[in-house]
């Protein structure tokens, strides 16, 4: 955590010294009048999961920055944005409740930066049944990405694990990869027989090996990983459980053995520290989204937003920075609606619909919404490596080649954005 | 050794002949090797939790739900206190005396105001207490990949083709060790004997003037450095994770059930049989997906083997 | 069977309470409350079953929370794989649970105290993983029933379409499941366990059949598990497995011990605090980590201080603000109308 702020205090001043802007400091938001919003609220949502197995509370706060800026700024056509954030607490129950509170008890006009690994599965019908949009930020399951009305800024699973095994494939001459995956379907086994249907495609072959979350021991997971005659180990796990991985790959010292491949979770600043100097080097990375050091305007103005309205202690980290996307892509489309409907959540719903083509430095294909069954917008990324103290860049924007996202690609083409 | 206890060992060494020999069966003995090395490796995590549960359990008759989470209070602080920059076995040392305070205040003043309640209500009061350090430790440090590495890490030995770091080899003997140890604390020392009493019974002990909040206190105080032992081997070789730390305690409880929460030898041996057949599983393609059920099913079947043909009918206390 | 249909205080006040609940709440709370009020009923018929084998026997469950994951993946199973009413997935859910509880009994037999409640835990540790490894079925091919992407639908009584009218339906079962356990405890079975909970030496000398009474109590506490589960299906349409966690059955035992597990209102106080408190919590912004703690301390305090339970408390006060005093024993005060 200290390493984090540390690191974006360290961006922000390369920023402020590389780029000769002295606008780091300065944050832009919306209308960026520079006058506070008054009048009624606009009701907005967002709902996180916190609590015991994890923290998916960066994007809302990162998102709570962005919008208390807005209104800092002019609001939208002057009146504030009210932002409410629940909490599910990973817990079902707690998610429908959140739902049937914002969306039900509440006249918000749609839900941004959400950020959970159940929530999207208990509301996504509550949300059609309502239909009301989400634009989601930290999405990690199949529900957020093959339902009518979420939306998610981040990758997911599925197309960071194929990223990563696209790079091993092409980069590290992979035939073979064992994905270690969580034995949770719409997680787990839907993202690693993502990563194995692109080796079979491609001439090579894979195999899954997975881990129960609740289970103490990794390393029957990673033997059966080992003995499957893999020459790639796509780690597809949450942070925490991949440091394990790693551990007790470096137990049996397989570093040289295998090529080592993760999704985005490894990519998280603390991690470089916390593996160890045994793996500098040796793993390798995909990232959702820009890496910090390509720092371009729009990371400038995240930092900015998040050093002048978060809180010290929010993360800066890859989902606030997915956070931070969705609201600002949010305020935009509000911005160019006619004022008088942006209190119609059905009107917002189809103007949210309508996004197409906003483009930002922090990702590397443009974001659209479009009305279909499926939503997965960003589906390209970048490839970097873990060395001491950070990552380096191996391979810059790519887009993932799969037949997966035909429907994407075809969507694309129709929506004009190919 | 009776013939009763020569048959439950030949019945033993029978079935797990038998579950091993199915589930490696047509696999590379290199294979099968791996995983029954890697099963010793958590196998004797269960065991050490376990251990630390039975000790207090004999001597204070609480099932301690919270030691898991006393450990992870320890861990937290031992990875805190290496982020400031302390030398490594003052963090050790930190772990242990956190877990140690923890595991000391409920004994010394939660527990007593509990004595008369029956031992199931004594365990789910001291899961409330869990809550209240694990929700502490959550507060205090948040969601953020950690890891702990003790230099004991980077040295190993090859055993059955798995490279078994000096650290497990560490767990496993100390189990071991904490086995003899223990058994020999009871039956050569005093307060030994006193706990022993305690063990058997508390009312005719307390008619006799064992000076039981002091023999508990001593109880107390030695399963508090059991968790805080365990919490940091735990976050060591499984994960720094509060919640998970924590909530080992239930596959632990399963290891002490082997014992009969009575019989630290069959613990250690009851949580080896679970770690191996756990990581056995593995080799089939069936039931590799439901493989952490192992220790559950197995308690399960012990507890009930080791009281088939009694009749409750006039049993006293329980 | 004037005995039988007698309606003692304390139970007019569980039905008026009942008919508050069934009548007012649906008329006052919004959406987010009628969830949390449902989740609770449901979790209040689970909760009576264990706090009944606790009261009544003796007998500790720690299952109770797993047998409900096992009535809703069955009422789940069935919604998505044939298209019968609710109701007959309902009966089907509970008849299934319900030999679940009878397979649990058999330990039952020869375990007590402590190791009954070890085997118990046990077993909620290994439903547990199951349903962390298969999951709940959303409306997938094949055994299991599982898919990626959004869930099936889920069809609710025809006579409880909304959220309102299905609150009505939860209170109206749990109702009926407290009256069950009420007239078995006033019937033949209700004597039996009462002289099984004194002595079962006592009890097989007067010709009582110890096996058939303790199986049978499991039997209602199976019955009322599955029967809270799939309504709790019901209620979100879908389940997930973190619901289902063993240490959630340790906590609603222990929260039948806080709330008082011999009266109806030690149960209703045991699912408020298990569903509504970190509801309220979380409604006020409280963090979830304080609120562990917060929930944690209560639940000592409670254990400590209050020996019935906080209904055994609130009962004495009564009883002393109506300056009564009660001559029954503990053991046999008529007034605990349904445990």
């Amino acid at each position: 955590m200290k390493l984090k702020t540390a690191l974006s205090a360290a961006i922000t001043l390369a920023g402020v010294t590389a780029g000769g802007q002295a606008l780091a400091a300065d944050p832009m938001c919306g209308a960026n009048t520079g006058e506070a919003a008054s009048g009624d609220p606009i009701l907005v949502g967002g709902i996180h999961g916190n609590a015991a197995p994890g923290d998916f509370s960066a994007a809302t706060d990162a998102a709570k920055a962005y919008f208390d800026c807005v209104n800092a700024n002019g609001g939208i056509n002057g009146r504030p944005i009210e932002y409410i954030i629940e909490n599910d607490q990973w817990n079902p129950e707690l998610a429908a409740q959140a739902a049937a509170k914002l969306v039900n008890d509440t006249d918000t006009v749609a839900l941004v930066a959400n950020g959970s690994f159940i929530e999207m599965a208990v509301n996504a019908g509550t949300y059609a049944e309502a239909d009301i949009m989400v634009m989601a930020s930290a999405c990690a399951i199949s529900e957020c990405f093959e339902s009518s009305n979420i939306v998610s800024t981040n990758q997911g699973p599925l197309p960071s694990n194929l990223g990563a095994v696209m790079y091993a494939r092409e980069e590290l001459g992979a035939e073979n990869i064992a994905c270690i995956g969580l034995n949770i379907p719409n997680n787990g086994i839907w993202s690693c027989e993502a990563a194995i249907n692109y080796m079979e495609e491609n001439g090579g072959t894979g195999s899954m090996a997975l881990i129960n979350p609740g289970a103490p021991d990794v390393n029957s997971a990673l033997l059966e990983a080992v003995s499957s005659g893999a020459d790639t180990i796509l780690i597809n796990q949450p942070a925490g459980l991949a440091l394990a991985i790693l551990k007790a790959a470096e137990e049996q010292d397989l570093r040289d053995a295998f090529n080592w491949i993760a999704p985005t979770p490894l990519y998280d600043l603390s991690i470089p520290d916390q593996v160890g100097e045994y793996w500098h080097g040796d793993v390798y990375v995909n990232a959702e989204l820009a890496p910090f050091q390509v720092n371009g305007p729009d990371a400038q103005n995240w930092i900015a937003v998040m050093d002048a309205y978060a809180r010290p202690e929010d993360p800066r980290d890859t989902f606030a920075q997915a956070g931070y996307l969705s609201a600002k892509f949010f305020t935009e489309m509000m911005l160019e609606m006619d004022p008088a409907d942006v209190d119609d959540r059905a009107k917002v719903a189809d103007a949210i619909r309508a996004i197409k083509g906003k483009t930002s430095d922090l990702m590397c294909g443009p974001y659209y919404v479009g009305d279909a069954d499926f939503h997965m917008p960003n589906h390209a990324g970048y490839m970097v490596k873990i060395i001491e103290g950070g990552y380096e860049i191996v391979r810059d924007c790519y887009e993932y080649d799969s037949s997966y996202f035909d429907p994407h690609l075809k969507l694309e083409a129709e929506m004009g954005l190919q | 050794m009776t013939r009763t206890q020569l048959w439950n060992w030949a019945l033993y060494i029978a079935l797990m002949a038998l579950i091993l020999g199915w589930l490696g069966w047509g696999k590379p003995f290199k294979i099968q090797g791996l995983f029954l090395a890697s099963g010793l490796a958590v196998g004797s995590l269960y065991a050490l939790g376990g251990i630390g549960m039975v000790v207090l359990f004999r001597a204070s008759g609480v099932l301690n739900f919270s030691s898991g989470a006393a450990g992870a209070a320890g861990a937290m602080t031992a990875w805190q206190l290496a982020e400031w920059g302390v030398w490594p076995p003052a963090t050790w040392l930190a772990c242990i005396l956190v877990a140690l305070a923890i595991t000391l205040a409920y004994g010394r003043f939660l527990a007593p105001r509990l004595a008369w309640r029956e031992p199931v209500v004594k365990a789910v009061a001291t899961l409330g207490f869990a809550l209240i350090i694990l929700g502490l430790v959550s507060f205090l440090w948040i969601d953020d990949p950690r890891s702990i590495t003790l230099p004991t890490d980077k040295m190993g030995i090859k055993f059955l083709g798995l490279r078994i770091t000096v650290t497990r080899l560490i767990v496993f003997f100390a189990s071991i060790g904490i086995v003899i140890g223990i058994w020999a604390f009871l039956a050569k020392t005093a307060i030994g004997l006193q706990m022993r009493s305690l063990a058997n019974d508390r009312d005719l002990s307390a008619l006799l003037g064992i000076p039981i909040l002091k023999v508990e206190t001593i109880a107390w105080g030695i399963s508090g450095v059991l968790a805080g032992f365990t919490g940091l081997m735990f976050a060591d070789l499984i994960r720094l994770e509060p919640t998970v730390i924590t909530f080992m305690v239930i596959p632990s409880i399963a290891a002490a059930i082997c014992g009969r929460l009575d019989n630290l030898a069959l613990v250690l041996i009851g949580g080896l049989s679970m770690g191996v057949i756990e990581n056995m599983l593995t080799l089939s393609n069936a039931l590799k997906g439901a493989r952490p059920i192992a220790p559950f099913v197995i308690a399960a079947v012990v507890l009930l083997y080791s009281q088939r043909g009694t009749r409750l009918t006039f049993g006293g206390r329980e | 069977m004037t005995r039988l249909l007698r309606v003692t205080p304390s139970g007019a006040a569980g039905l008026a309470f009942a008919a508050f609940a069934f009548l007012a709440i649906p008329l006052l709370a919004g959406k987010l409350w009628l969830s949390v009020f449902t989740s609770t009923a449901c979790f209040a018929m689970a909760c009576s079953g264990v706090a009944f084998m606790y009261a009544r026997l003796g007998m500790v469950s720690l299952t109770q929370v797993g047998l409900m994951g096992v009535g809703g993946w069955v009422m789940l199973r069935l919604n998505h794989a044939y298209a019968l009413p609710f109701e007959i997935n309902l009966i089907v859910a509970g008849l299934v649970t319900m030999v679940f509880g009878w397979l649990l009994a058999l330990p039952a037999l020869r375990l007590r105290g402590l190791y009954l409640a070890l085997v118990t835990l046990m077993a909620a540790g290994g439903l547990e993983i199951i349903f962390a490894t298969f999951q709940f079925p959303n409306g997938g091919e094949g055994f299991w029933g599982v898919k990626t992407g959004s869930a099936g639908a889920f069809r609710r009584p025809a006579l409880a379409q909304s959220a309102e009218a299905y609150f009505r339906y939860t209170v109206a079962l749990v109702t009926a499941g407290f009256l069950l356990i009420e007239f078995h405890r006033r019937l033949k079975p209700g004597r039996a366990w009462a002289l099984i909970r004194r002595s079962e030496a006592a009890a097989m000398s007067a010709g009582v059949n110890v096996t058939l009474y303790k199986t049978w109590a499991f039997g209602i506490a199976g019955l009322l598990a599955g029967v809270s589960g799939a309504m709790l299906a019901g209620s979100l349409g879908l389940l997930d497995d973190a619901t289902f966690r063993a240490s959630e059955s340790i906590m609603l035992f222990a929260l039948a011990v806080v709330g008082g597990a011999r009266y109806w209102l030690g149960v209703v106080i045991a699912a408020t605090l298990y569903r509504i408190l970190p509801a309220l919590l979380n409604n006020w912004g409280v963090d979830a980590d304080l609120s562990f703690v917060i929930f944690g301390a209560g639940l000592l305090h409670a254990v400590i201080t209050a020996p019935d339970g906080i209904a055994g408390q609130l009962g004495d006060l009564l009883r002393r603000v109506v300056r009564r005093p009660s001559k029954d024993t503990p053991e046999d005060r008529p007034k605990d109308a349904p445990a």
